[in-house]
């Protein structure tokens, strides 16, 4: 997989508008950084849900 | 979290990340955009295009083994290429007195992308009607198979903006298929009576509606760089957006009363209509009537023309991990829904 984007990335020989233009990498570093913010906070939430369950079967 | 959990929650959010890498990180096959001057006459004359994509030209120089040909009708003009550049060509051509019609189509020949083609690209004012003298007469090149890479398609209005189609139609797949689990749910509902058939009928529509205002979101940045406007009146969006509405209303409608019996069969009904006319509004309203909106007029999906072997290889996995996501989203409105039940009825 990285071997494959390396060769996307910056091997191809027909480098792109998109790419020239500078600002592709930006957005997909923020894109990926909103991502990891949403399933970091669902990954939290779903802890906390699990912990709360739990907590509600143990109590009579 | 067991196993199974982790799988299909994390495998979803590293699907999304592929498609963020590679949907950003895949250049565009090149297209010629623009042509100048627009307005030609008869006589020789300097030709611009300009292109976008990925560029059919390493750097500013060698002309060999391009080539611009303009056709009139089905007559080949041919030109002289003075100045190649990564993406643009200038050309000398002399126009012809007479030619079968006055607008003339491109064909920018290139040995590393193909054969790039810009319609309408000039209009010649001042010419008469007939055939193209012999001596402006050319001959095409033989057809080249380029080896482009792995590449998104050039669609001319789109260009760019096809990265779009990885965010706005998952989502809407996503809002459908959350969707269909609030109807089953709310049939349910009405059939057992039973609130953990509300409790997922109130957690689908909720987590649908997120899905539905990022499709209108993404939909109308779309839409003003493709169609010039943020909302045109058209058939799919006016109906994306009185569904967006009705679901509103859904959630209106149980606010507005407090005994959970009645929020409960009320609002089952209300989710069971809501989703008939989401149907009928997205699904079959549009395919009766034109539409600028790609897949209508009596064309139900995507068909080679819209995409190619390239997108699919992110569009699919785009719409496993939307839909991932988005059922991870209901999940925890689910689970949050039965604890605050039973949390109050303690």
């Amino acid at each position: 997989m990285n071997c494959i984007m390396f060769h996307i990335l910056f091997l191809s020989s027909l480098e792109g508008f998109f790419f020239g233009s500078g600002k592709a990498h930006v957005v997909t570093g923020v894109a990926l950084t909103i991502l990891a913010g949403i399933a970091l906070s669902l990954w939290r939430m779903d802890r906390r849900l699990t912990r709360i369950e739990s907590e509600s079967n143990d109590t009579p | 979290m067991s196993n199974w959990n982790v799988l299909w929650k994390f495998g979803g959010i590293l699907l999304l990340a592929y498609v963020i890498v590679v949907g950003f990180g895949t250049p565009l096959q090149p297209g010629l955009v623009e042509a100048s001057p627009d307005r030609l006459v008869p006589g020789p004359v300097t030709l611009e295009l300009h292109a976008v994509g990925q560029p059919f030209a390493d750097e500013v120089g060698s002309t060999d083994g391009h080539r611009l040909i303009l056709r009139s009708g089905t007559d080949l003009i041919d030109t002289r290429l003075i100045e190649v550049a990564p993406h643009r060509v200038q050309a000398e051509v002399t126009i012809p007195e007479q030619m079968p019609s006055p607008a003339l189509d491109a064909f920018l020949f290139t040995p590393a992308t193909g054969t790039l083609f810009l319609g309408n690209a000039f209009f010649v004012e001042g010419a008469g009607s007939g055939p193209v003298a012999d001596e402006f007469k050319a001959k095409a090149p033989d057809e080249r198979s380029p080896d482009l890479g792995f590449s998104f398609p050039y669609q001319p209005n789109i260009m760019e903006s096809i990265r779009n189609l990885l965010w706005h139609v998952p989502m809407w797949f996503a809002m459908f298929f959350v969707m269909g689990i609030g109807f089953v749910a709310s049939l349910m509902q009405l059939r057992t009576d039973r609130i953990e058939w509300d409790h997922r009928g109130e957690a689908a529509v909720r987590t649908g509606l997120v899905f539905g205002l990022l499709g209108l979101a993404t939909g109308s940045l779309w839409a003003r760089w493709t169609w010039g406007a943020w909302w045109v009146s058209d058939p799919q969006l006016n109906g994306a957006l009185v569904t967006v509405l009705l679901y509103t209303g859904y959630l209106i409608l149980r606010a507005a009363m407090s005994d959970d019996e009645r929020v409960g069969r009320l609002s089952a009904v209300y989710n069971v209509f809501a989703f008939v006319m989401l149907v009928i509004l997205l699904m079959v309203l549009p395919r009766y009537t034109e539409s600028l909106h790609p897949g209508k007029d009596g064309n139900p999906g995507f068909n080679s023309y819209d995409l190619d072997n390239s997108l699919r290889a992110v569009f699919y996995p785009a719409v496993i991990g939307w839909g991932a996501l988005c059922y991870w989203m209901y999940t925890l409105r689910l689970r949050m829904n039965r604890a605050e039940h039973r949390l109050l009825t303690k």
